[in-house]
């Protein structure tokens, strides 16, 4: 026998186990709530029971705890399940697992349709996102959540964001990725931002430079950590 | 400068100075018919990939159905694609179920699931009357404007739009190039012309440019209006046995290499012949030729020419023939420049230069065709002779009317000049560029070796 410390063998993940009513408990989102987005999205099925009560997997009960967040933090219920979805897809169920902790990322934005493709790419990659539509906002919600990423429009309120940029610097060692229309790289970098990309970009390497420079920035808190 | 994507038809690349302007909209307009659909469809298939996919989305006026069944009727239609690279929606359901702001939504749903690089709405006119009002479709057209626009994405919109809307409807101004293709209409020939009317961001070829829509797509044809490129040739200085010794003579030891030379004269006179002689001297110095005939087909001038001993299998000459019904100028102009450019010929007979006046829809055209391609041939040092069919049998009033005689660097007359008992034949030579000639009038025979001129009139 190999079980260290007299552990049980752990419950396979895909087994059903909770009822609707225990998913509702622990997700604190109503039955009805559960039941309408399987009937109309049918994303995630629960089994029945022989007397054909809805049984939740473990699976199943974090992919509608990530449903659950998404539309917490503003998702409409059909985008979250399409989020979920293509994630499945992709065979990234569930959750990241970054030891708990999601990266967050704030988007300080002028262009609402900019912010909305930005917002969806970022979450279909696992990450938080919050949006701030003006620099003011932006400023404050940087204090306040502590990203681990900032990303900058430097057109933001009347093109303020190189202020902006200079701001966040003075207060803060996030990363910060600068984007503009405009070929603003030198004075990008100049006001403290840690990479610029010229618009329009694709949405890949918007994604790529986000995890390029997260990967830094992990890599420093370590170091910090460490030291 | 704008970056640019290709079209997927050079030359249609070459009037757009480069291509579709890269992450813009472009505006693709015309009637049914002038291949709107097959331009954007040959765009999207030259450009889409698994990574950078292209979106295809019919509305209301052409269900997507017949864009399929029609599309893979064309060589470059790659069904494989389809589902891949290239994805096919209808904005039509939505549209009628959700009006405008339903395609907004949809819109941006295909863009985050697919990340396209290039989309098309087919037809973007017909969207037009699901706005309540103006105010409306303007929002909706500065609302997908702008989702279009954050995003690296080239937009290519199609509509049945006519002249008179370019003014007045909004989505004029939107757009970052706009493409029209229709038709010029000379007498009962209608032929395809297509024009650029706006492009931000760059330089572009102005003016009509013909097109053909064949099944590899639309083939264009851009106006050669230019002597070509523009830095300084030189030209040899060797003079070019015109095939007659005589002639030679009188040219003052041959043509300038690169020279055209029009040959005109009434029917049956020996024009023809005397081109004959021209490539085929060329083709035993060496000298590749090519004979572009609208007259005899292969049949009967390879008859023709094996009555002086020649033969255009063991001579090295090729033959470019066409039929004179039907032709358009253009692109036999385009056929012509190719071959020379592929085969490397130094030597061209073109018989003959009336049959391509009468192809082409108006004279200036013509003129610039011609000027063109002389320019050009001249560049490369290739020769050029011209036959020219004029309709006096005896004596000649006019030749400038026709519109030729000043283009080329050598203008040969043949004429009858009848006797008491029987026709002669007279040659003059009436111009050379840049050398001498005897201006005198010589008589001359057709004879088993061809032209035979006889000695000077006293």
């Amino acid at each position: 026998m190999n079980c260290k410390g007299g552990t049980i063998a752990p419950m396979s993940s895909g087994r059903p186990v909770y009822s609707i009513g225990a998913v509702a408990e622990i997700l604190s989102v109503p039955a009805a709530t559960l039941r309408t987005w399987q009937e109309r999205y049918g994303v995630v099925e629960p089994e029945r029971s022989p007397a054909g009560h809805r049984l939740y997997s473990r699976d199943q009960l974090e992919n509608l705890r990530f449903l659950a967040d998404q539309v917490a933090g503003g998702l409409s219920p059909g985008d979250a399940h399409r989020l979920l979805g293509e994630r499945l897809a992709r065979g990234t169920a569930g959750p990241e697992d970054r030891d708990g902790d999601t990266p967050l990322i704030l988007l300080a934005e002028r262009d609402p349709h900019a912010a909305d493709f930005a917002e969806y790419f970022l979450r279909t990659e696992g990450y938080e996102v919050v949006v701030a539509m003006d620099a003011d906002a932006a400023l404050v919600k940087a204090g306040e959540l502590t990203p681990d990423l900032i990303k900058v429009d430097l057109l933001i309120s009347g093109a303020r964001g190189l202020e902006l940029c200079r701001q966040l610097r003075a207060r803060l060692r996030t990363p910060i990725l600068a984007i503009c229309t405009l070929e603003l790289r030198d004075a990008a970098l100049d006001a403290g931002a840690s990479a610029f990309l010229q618009r329009p970009v694709e949405p890949l390497h918007l994604v790529s430079a986000v995890k390029d420079l997260l990967g830094r920035s992990a890599f420093i808190r370590r170091g910090v950590a460490s030291s | 400068m704008i970056d640019r994507l290709t079209t997927g038809t050079s030359r249609l690349d070459v009037v757009l100075g480069g291509g579709l302007p890269l992450n813009a909209i472009s505006l693709v307009i015309g009637l049914p018919g002038s291949g709107k659909t097959v331009l954007a469809e040959q765009c999207v298939f030259s450009n889409a990939s698994r990574e950078r996919p292209a979106l295809y989305l019919s509305t209301v006026s052409e269900p997507l159905e017949k864009i399929l069944r029609y599309g893979q009727t064309l060589s470059f239609f790659d069904p494989a694609a389809v589902g891949a690279s290239v994805f096919y929606d209808d904005l039509g359901i939505v549209v009628g179920d959700k009006g405008l702001p339903g395609v907004l939504e949809h819109a941006r749903d295909l863009i985050r699931g697919h990340r396209p690089s290039i989309i098309v709405i087919d037809s973007f006119k017909a969207l037009r009357p699901y706005a309540p009002d103006a105010g409306e479709y303007r929002r909706f057209l500065h609302d997908l404007a702008g989702m279009l626009g954050v995003l690296p994405i080239t937009s290519v919109w199609i509509g049945e739009y006519e002249d008179e809307e370019i003014a007045a409807a909004p989505e004029f101004a939107v757009a970052d190039a706009i493409i029209a293709m229709g038709s010029n209409q000379a007498a009962e020939r209608a032929s395809r012309a297509l024009r650029v009317l706006k492009l931000r961001g760059g330089g572009f070829l102005s003016g009509k440019h013909s097109y053909r829509i064949s099944a590899d797509g639309i083939v264009v044809f851009p106006r050669l209006a230019d002597p070509g490129e523009a830095e300084p040739y030189t030209l040899g200085d060797c003079r070019t046995s015109s095939g007659v010794q005589a002639i030679d003579d009188m040219l003052g030891d041959g043509y300038w290499p690169g020279a055209s030379t029009l040959v005109a004269g009434p029917t049956g006179i020996g024009k023809t012949l005397m081109g004959l002689h021209f490539v085929f001297e060329g083709a035993r110095r060496g000298e590749r030729g090519l004979i572009a005939t609208l007259q005899e087909n292969p049949t009967q001038l390879e008859r023709i020419a094996r009555g002086f001993g020649w033969s255009f299998a063991q001579d090295e000459v090729a033959l470019m023939y066409r039929s004179p019904v039907d032709l358009y100028l253009d692109e036999w102009v385009y056929d012509l420049l190719d071959t020379v450019e592929e085969t490397g010929v130094r030597r061209v007979l073109i018989d003959s230069l009336g049959d391509l006046r009468n192809a082409s829809a108006d004279l200036t055209r013509f003129r610039e065709y011609t000027y063109s391609l002389l320019q050009r041939c001249s560049r490369r040092g290739v020769s050029i002779m011209m036959t020219y069919e004029v309709s006096e049998l005896f004596g000649l009033t006019q030749l400038t009317e026709h519109g030729a005689s000043h283009l080329p660097d050598n203008l040969v007359l043949l004429q009858y000049r009848p006797s008491q008992t029987s026709v002669n034949r007279t040659l003059t030579v009436l111009k050379t560029r840049a050398g001498y000639h005897d201006p005198g009038v010589r008589e001359f025979a057709i004879t088993a070796d061809g032209i035979t001129l006889a000695e000077p009139m006293a």
